[in-house]
């Protein structure tokens, strides 16, 4: 309770009209420019958990089997279980939220500076599995990819708003169980582009290796307008 | 409920900018949260009344105003967006513009004055 005093009792509003996560994004914005410049298409991978970030990453490491320099910084409550798996494939550094539901700016760029070199051409932020509260947090990524495994069902786009509105890329995983689960390819991709009109659908297995050229040709396209960009806007 | 880091950043915001006004007592703090902002109102209420007590805002109020989604048509003017579907309603354009909906936004705070302060 709020003793009012006399003399004292009056009020002023300030007004400030302040985005409260402004300061985050601003230093997102910072990242997204440093890594542009050095040419790296960073790509932020939303699912929920199980839907296979970790295991697209391994496919995708070893389509271009040294290729294209790809380095990952990975998001888990607890454990380093997928750095330990990735590992073998790329240069990984985990980073543990102790918790906390999703990857914020600072996190990410401390685990930018713990990689091994600053020198590649793709950076994939691996999310916590989750599809609600990393929707809300630009860490300076490119393209944001979300993944919908065939196991989840096709009508999960639009109970996710907010994921699917904020991605460019929708990969639908898991198509090897697409014969026995109730999962249509085109209803999921329909639902989401209701939602986001300009996504591009890729469906991907990782176990069996189909789709994944199409998905990397996809991610080296992105990264070649990204460098035309770049050029055109230094032109 | 990642609503806490973000109601502890608003936190952060209000005091340091009451602090540079005199650091007097604030009573209320008045946010928008708009319907496609990622942030929940009640958890929202709930992490606020959590952490506060003990800061610089202890004892003050959070007041909520809820923002619908609301986005525009190049060809129909702004319409407000159902089921978050985007299309436009009246002509089926897929292609339209959030306007509003999007915000967490630290709109105002009322702070006593400091005995003898001029009244704006």
């Amino acid at each position: 309770m709020t003793e009012v005093i006399a003399g004292r009792a009056r009020v002023k509003t300030v007004v400030l009209n302040r985005d409260v996560n402004a300061p985050l994004r601003g230093r997102a914005e910072q990242l997204r420019q440093e890594w542009t410049r050095r040419g790296i298409l960073v790509v932020n991978l939303l699912s929920s958990p199980g839907a296979g970030k970790t295991s697209l990453l391994e496919a995708t490491a070893k389509h271009w089997s040294g290729r294209q320099g790809m380095q990952v910084l990975v998001g888990d409550l607890a454990t380093d279980r997928d750095a330990q798996r990735l590992a073998p494939w790329a240069p990984v550094v985990q980073l543990t939220t102790g918790g906390a539901c999703h990857l914020e700016v600072p996190l990410v760029e401390r685990g930018w500076h713990e990689l091994p070199s600053q020198d590649c051409r793709f950076l994939f932020i691996e999310n916590v599995g989750n599809l609600v509260c990393p929707a809300s947090h630009d860490l300076g990524e490119h393209l944001r990819v979300l993944l919908l495994s065939t196991t989840e069902g096709d009508d999960k786009p639009g109970k996710y708003p907010k994921a699917f509105r904020t991605s460019q890329m929708l990969v639908i995983s898991k198509t090897d169980l697409l014969p026995h689960v109730p999962f249509s390819v085109d209803a999921a991709c329909a639902d989401a582009r209701a939602i986001q009109p300009d996504l591009e659908c890729v469906p991907v297995c990782a176990r069996t290796g189909a789709g994944v050229a199409e998905w990397c040709a996809a991610l080296e396209r992105r990264r070649d307008a990204l460098l035309a960009g770049r050029t055109d806007a230094s032109g | 409920m990642h609503e806490t880091s973000m109601v502890r950043r608003l936190i952060e915001m209000v005091v340091q900018e009451a602090e540079r006004l005199g650091g007097e007592e604030v009573s209320v703090v008045r946010v928008e949260v708009g319907a496609l902002s990622g942030v929940e109102p009640m958890l929202v209420q709930l992490a606020y009344d959590q952490l506060t007590p003990g800061s610089r805002l202890a004892g003050s109020r959070l007041e909520i105003e809820v923002v619908p989604l609301r986005a525009r048509c190049a060809q129909c003017g702004v319409f407000e967006v159902p089921q978050f579907h985007f299309t436009c309603p009246r002509c089926g354009n897929s292609r339209t513009v959030v306007v509003s909906g999007e915000e967490f936004r630290l709109v105002s705070f009322d702070q006593f004055t400091k005995p003898g302060e001029p009244q704006e």
